[in-house]
């Protein structure tokens, strides 16, 4: 019995709701269609017409396993993978042929039926000719085509890695000539005493005196560095160093009369002869001048 | 052991060799000269099919019915019915083609097509509605075999499941399968029917075996699906035995495409209509008399100059 057909009270309504007999939202009857499944008649009826009295080779029936039923229904249900599942379903139905195959030859077998087509004997096909080989040259053409892509496929590929491979070699090249560079340099610079070059490994041969020295514990420096340490000083105090002493206050060996006091007038001329630059504020008084 | 096996081996074949003789049409030792000579007759299952069609078919289903015409030597043809005819008037075209099976197509609409297979005089029948046709023309489908040469008839296990499949698997195997030794027939076994029920539905394909060890199958084609409507106790009428509550006819199909459609459309309009009526002619209530209380500055005149 609904409640909402039978009152309209809103008592009984919410207490059908606690029930749980009704539940929210709009309540529509459900139209029943009755569907005629007779199981009886039909159970009958087979018997009627049935000819399974007939031995199988009048009948070749075959009854084989779907394969996989639980996993179709489920498949069937996902409207998601709906091209996955056409292969699938067609998988099915071949399995189900091959297994009813292997079933059946062996059937036909133990009755000693013959089965295979000798190579000889010649019939009307269901396919004409003309038909099988529009359906062979498709084949090929389909073959054909797909090889012609995997070709095209294939060169690009190549192509692409070819690239690749030659950007690598020649970063590699570029290295070995950058580290060969470097290891001849540093070579050139003392710091190493051996280097391979082209195949060939060349070795400084110490000068014998050096070695000798070294030998010694005597560290001579290069010339370079000797002439600098005889200008600039090496070791010990450089504080004060430029102090006058008595001495070098005595020393008057670099004056000189001629030059002293500008009394020479050879080189006085010379020297105004020399400057030709006029002074800051006249140029500027020129470059005005000339502005205007 | 092994001479036991071979003792049991041997008196089997003479009981199979006693068998085949017992069968065998055996001359008497007088035979009067003319007497009529008694012929041996293997060919004891005489099903005949009569596959035919309504007019209106649609030149799919027309391929579809010469395709099985070919694939079945038992099978014999009949000129397209007209549409106004009653469906009981194939009981006695059957009749008088000698046929106790029909495999009739109607077609509907210039679209639907409906499979008839029926029990001749006596039933059952059932009505199928045609679904997904591909014939045996289309060049994906490789396989061919002999014509004439009699098919396995492999079924799904779900046959046996309800009373119903039970029925029409038998119907099948009746119609379908060429009987032994048929005039017509090819004498050699190279291609499978296969019927499998998926979806509520009988999926019907045809392969050729390739390879007798392995079993491996070339498609030869047709393919079809069998959606069941109704299981008719009689041939081409009478009670109802089955109704398939799965089934939803093709015009119902259609309307309620249709309907998402003009759905789709009133609901654009409704939408359109209710914005409408939503957005409000004035964005805000003004008080028409508040305007006397401006007064003009000299800023505006300027302004306005």
């Amino acid at each position: 019995m609904n409640p909402l057909i039978d009152s309209d009270s809103d008592e009984e309504i919410q207490e059908a709701l606690a029930a749980g007999t009704i539940k929210p939202g709009l309540v529509v009857e459900e139209q029943k269609r009755d569907f005629i499944n007779n199981r009886e008649g039909i159970k009958q009826k087979i018997k009627e017409f049935s000819l399974s009295n007939l031995r199988w080779i009048e009948r070749l029936d075959l009854s084989s396993k779907p394969a996989l039923s639980g996993e179709s229904a489920s498949n069937g249900q996902e409207e998601g993978q709906s091209e996955n599942d056409d292969f699938n379903r067609e998988m099915r139905f071949y399995q189900q042929a091959q297994a009813s195959v292997l079933l059946g030859l062996k059937k036909l077998a133990e009755l000693s039926v013959s089965t295979k087509r000798p190579e000889d004997y010649f019939a009307e096909m269901a396919k004409s000719d003309a038909h099988m080989k529009k359906v062979k040259s498709k084949l090929l053409e389909k073959k054909m085509s797909l090889e012609r892509s995997e070709k095209v496929k294939k060169m690009r590929e190549l192509r692409k890695y070819g690239k690749k491979v030659q950007q690598e070699v020649l970063q590699q090249r570029q290295k070995e000539k950058k580290a060969m560079l470097d290891s001849v340099k540093k070579f050139r610079k003392g710091q190493v005493d051996k280097i391979d070059i082209l195949d060939e490994t060349i070795e400084r041969q110490p000068k014998q005196k050096q070695a000798q020295q070294m030998k010694n514990g005597q560290f001579r420096p290069n010339k370079k560095r000797e002439f600098k340490n005889k200008k600039f000083g090496f070791g010990g105090q450089k504080k004060r160093s430029k102090y006058n002493t008595a001495e070098s206050a005595a020393d008057v060996s670099e004056f000189s009369a001629k030059k002293a006091h500008g009394k020479n007038p050879v080189n006085s001329s010379k020297m105004k002869s020399k400057n030709k630059r006029p002074g800051k504020a006249r140029r500027n008084n020129m470059r005005n001048r000339g502005k205007k | 052991m092994g001479k036991r096996k071979l003792k049991t081996q041997a008196t089997e074949t003479t009981n199979l060799k006693r068998k085949k003789s017992k069968k065998e049409v055996v001359l008497e030792s007088i035979v009067k000269s003319d007497a009529p000579v008694e012929r041996q007759t293997k060919w004891t299952n005489k099903q005949r099919a009569l596959i035919f069609s309504s007019r209106g078919i649609s030149y799919r289903t027309r391929h579809l019915m010469l395709d099985l015409r070919t694939l079945m030597p038992h099978s014999k043809a009949e000129p397209k019915m007209d549409r106004k005819d009653k469906l009981f008037i194939i009981n006695e075209v059957c009749e008088m083609k000698n046929c106790n099976k029909c495999i009739y197509f109607e077609g509907k609409k210039k679209q639907d097509v409906y499979l008839w297979v029926s029990n001749v005089p006596k039933g059952p029948s059932a009505k199928f509605l045609v679904e997904n046709i591909h014939t045996m023309s289309e060049l994906k489908l490789t396989g061919n075999c002999l014509r004439g040469s009699r098919p396995l008839l492999s079924f799904d296990k779900n046959f046996d499941s309800e009373p119903h499949w039970q029925l029409l698997k038998e119907l099948f195997i009746q119609t379908f399968g060429t009987p032994n030794h048929h005039p017509k027939s090819q004498p050699f076994t190279d291609h499978i029917f296969t019927f499998s029920i998926e979806d509520n539905r009988i999926w019907f394909r045809n392969y050729q075996i390739l390879e007798e060890e392995d079993g491996s199958l070339a498609e030869i084609g047709p393919r079809f699906v069998l959606n069941p409507i109704r299981i008719f106790a009689g041939s081409f009428g009478g009670a109802t035995l089955y109704q398939n509550p799965h089934y939803i006819s093709p015009n119902d199909y259609r309307r309620a495409l249709k309907r998402q459609k003009a759905d789709k459309y009133s609901l654009k309009v409704e939408a359109k209509e209710a914005a409408k009526m939503r957005k409000p002619e004035v964005s805000y209530a003004l008080d028409p008399t508040d305007l006397v209380f401006n007064t003009v500055s000299q800023e505006d005149f300027q302004k306005k100059k």
